[in-house]
């Protein structure tokens, strides 16, 4: 027999639910699929975009799992001397990326050769990094923490300090079910919370959805984008994901990129085409971060290219013309990329 | 009937059906042959003598260079057993890292391996592309046995590092750090391994011991295929055509000695 305050309570939670349910559905109409647990949802595909290439399948989010992965993103116990996190150098106010840090310094002041690159819709990435090394969401975090110059961690080092840990164990069991501690559990719950890190709320978007107008200058710095850099930065992720060579250097010495994955001559000098949303934040540019500024980028565009014998086709005959004034339509163009909702979300700030 | 109730009843039943198994067990019948367990062990050697690990003993290579090992650890995986030219059991999930440092690591357990005869088992050294490119793994897989590149994904397949006066190295090193899974790109390393039994038959009847003793010789590494001199190549640690060369050498380092029946 049911007592009557347990049906009260019921019906309470009962109508909460519904109101939070109304609420995930006026919240996220645009969402095809969602990645739900209880009442949140963490992953949906945002409106055009294609199917991401991780989908959660072994690893469904849960509250507990994306809380353990963002306590592990910003955990500084991840690198050797317990002085830098993942958030170091990849903060949440520079979409994820380094903010004006051409490159990036890790353990003992150690300097990387490449640019911290941003991270959002990293769920969409058929592979990861500049020369696209690593090739699954899972195994990422795994490329800086054990990177010498980066937090230069050894896997199993950093599971006896989780396991020794006071708070780690019970948070592992919470979001796996056992207090066991291992590199899948620990580079699941960060798979969650990462591949959680949609950005898709920009001026641009709200634009393609009919939300928000363009002004002039905007408008035309759309037109010249879709006709010069939308072959390489293919809406809407605005990145082909491919490899190129983007004629910065006439020879690869300093860092053969790809080619250092493939092993192929022909991938000497090429890395991955960023993707362009939330660009004005993430400066400098490159995968050396040798460009201050958008304009530096588009002068580079105009007038920098260097040929070598593995130059993007796109660019075997010289750069692109624009003047002045094209420059600085595309600039406003890209000025609409930003997603601020993304960069403000508290669900991806450090927890307190 | 209430929960406590339910639950005596039950458990009285389960204690009268296990009772009933045992005297159907005392009852004299010939067994029926069972499944049991394999052991496969790997002993490392260099020529005739077992590997030093210690770096304290020296060997020569078919170069004529004088090395020692410090460190010797790789995969084998996907074991098969097979009967004739029949395959007959392929252990599932069968991943193995033996570490000449971890004495247990060399002694590989095949659990519930049909009853009968086999005269062969095959196993791959490394670990196949599926592996390779389905995100963090676990158990032997775990990246945190260190036998994983971190920068271009992928396991490593065959670790060996040691000193030798012919290194070109600062500190005499040579380290051999071998993998790749991709077939397009000339970088598949991993290779199988066929340990027939010349003519034996391992018999697997339940608790019956039922072991293959098999030798894994360093110095093949440097010869049976192609001659990899450490005055020449001193490190290798990526996928490469390099890595493929010593991968065909270890393909061939595995040689039957014995089995237990």
């Amino acid at each position: 027999m049911m007592q009557p305050g347990f049906k009260n309570k019921e019906m309470k939670k009962n109508r909460l639910l519904i109101s939070f349910a109304l609420l995930i559905l006026i919240g996220f109409t645009a969402c095809k699929k969602s990645e739900e647990s209880g009442s949140q949802v963490y992953f949906y595909i945002p409106d055009g975009f294609p199917e991401p290439v991780y989908k959660f399948q072994n690893n469904p989010i849960t509250p507990a799992g994306f809380e353990l992965g963002r306590k592990l993103f910003y955990d500084p116990v991840l690198s050797l001397d317990s002085t830098i996190s993942c958030g170091s150098c990849h903060q949440q106010y520079a979409a994820f990326a380094h903010g004006d840090h051409n490159l990036s310094h890790g353990i003992n002041g150690l300097l990387g050769n490449r640019n911290s690159p941003p991270m959002f819709n990293i769920a969409w990435f058929p592979n990861f990094m500049w020369d696209g090394g690593v090739n699954h969401l899972e195994v990422q975090p795994l490329a800086p923490i054990t990177n010498p110059v980066e937090m230069g961690e050894s896997m199993s080092n950093v599971l006896l300090k989780l396991k020794r840990s006071s708070t780690y164990p019970n948070m592992f069991k919470q979001a796996f079910g056992s207090d066991t501690i291992t590199t899948q559990a620990t580079m699941r719950a960060m798979a969650q919370f990462m591949g959680a890190m949609i950005s898709a709320n920009s001026k641009y978007d709200k634009f393609l959805k009919g939300e928000a107008s363009f002004s002039t200058l905007e408008m035309n710095g759309l037109q010249l984008f879709r006709t010069h850099c939308e072959s390489c930065h293919k809406e809407p992720l605005l990145t082909d994901m491919s490899f190129r060579n983007n004629g910065l250097d006439a020879n690869f010495n300093a860092d053969p990129g790809r080619a250092l994955i493939s092993t192929l001559p022909q991938d000497s000098g090429l890395f991955r085409v960023p993707s362009l949303r939330n660009i004005v934040l993430t400066y400098p540019y490159m995968h050396d971060g040798r460009f201050k500024n958008l304009n530096d980028v588009l002068n580079h565009y105009t007038s920098g290219i260097v040929q070598s014998s593995t130059i993007d086709p796109m660019f075997a005959s010289g750069g692109i013309t624009l003047n002045a004034q094209e420059k600085s339509e595309i600039i406003a163009f890209l000025n609409t990329l930003t997603d601020f909702t993304f960069i403000s979300n508290s669900r991806f700030k450090e927890s307190q | 009937m209430n929960k406590p109730k339910l639950i005596f009843a039950l458990l009285t039943v389960l204690s009268l059906s296990i009772v009933a198994c045992k005297d159907d067990d005392e009852t004299p019948s010939p067994a029926a042959p069972t499944a049991g367990t394999v052991t496969l062990e790997i002993t490392n050697v260099a020529g005739t003598v077992n590997v030093d690990e210690t770096g304290a003993t020296s060997y020569i290579n078919s170069s004529g260079e004088s090395f020692t090992v410090e460190k010797l650890k790789y995969y084998v995986s996907n074991v098969r057993l097979y009967n004739g030219g029949t395959l007959v059991y392929t252990m599932p999930e069968s991943y193995f890292l033996v570490d000449e440092s971890v004495q247990t690591s060399t002694k590989l357990e095949i659990p519930n391996v049909p009853a009968g005869s086999y005269t062969s088992v095959l196993f791959d050294i490394g670990v196949d592309s599926a592996r390779n490119v389905s995100g963090a793994q676990t158990g032997a897989l775990d990246p945190a046995n260190n036998m994983f590149w971190t920068w271009t994904t992928g396991y490593i397949f065959f670790k060996i590092e040691g000193k030798s006066p012919a290194s070109p190295q600062a500190d005499s090193s040579f380290i051999y750090h071998i993998g790749g899974y991709q077939n397009g790109n000339n970088t598949n390393a991993i290779r199988e391994v066929n340990i027939d039994f010349t003519g034996d038959s391992l018999v697997v009847n339940g608790a019956r011991e039922a072991e293959i003793h098999v030798f894994a010789d360093v110095l093949k590494l440097f010869s049976t295929q192609t001659n990899i001199s450490i005055a020449n190549l001193s490190l290798q640690m990526a996928p490469g055509v390099n890595a493929l060369l010593i991968a065909d050498n270890y393909a061939n380092m595995f040689t039957f000695d014995h089995i237990h029946n």
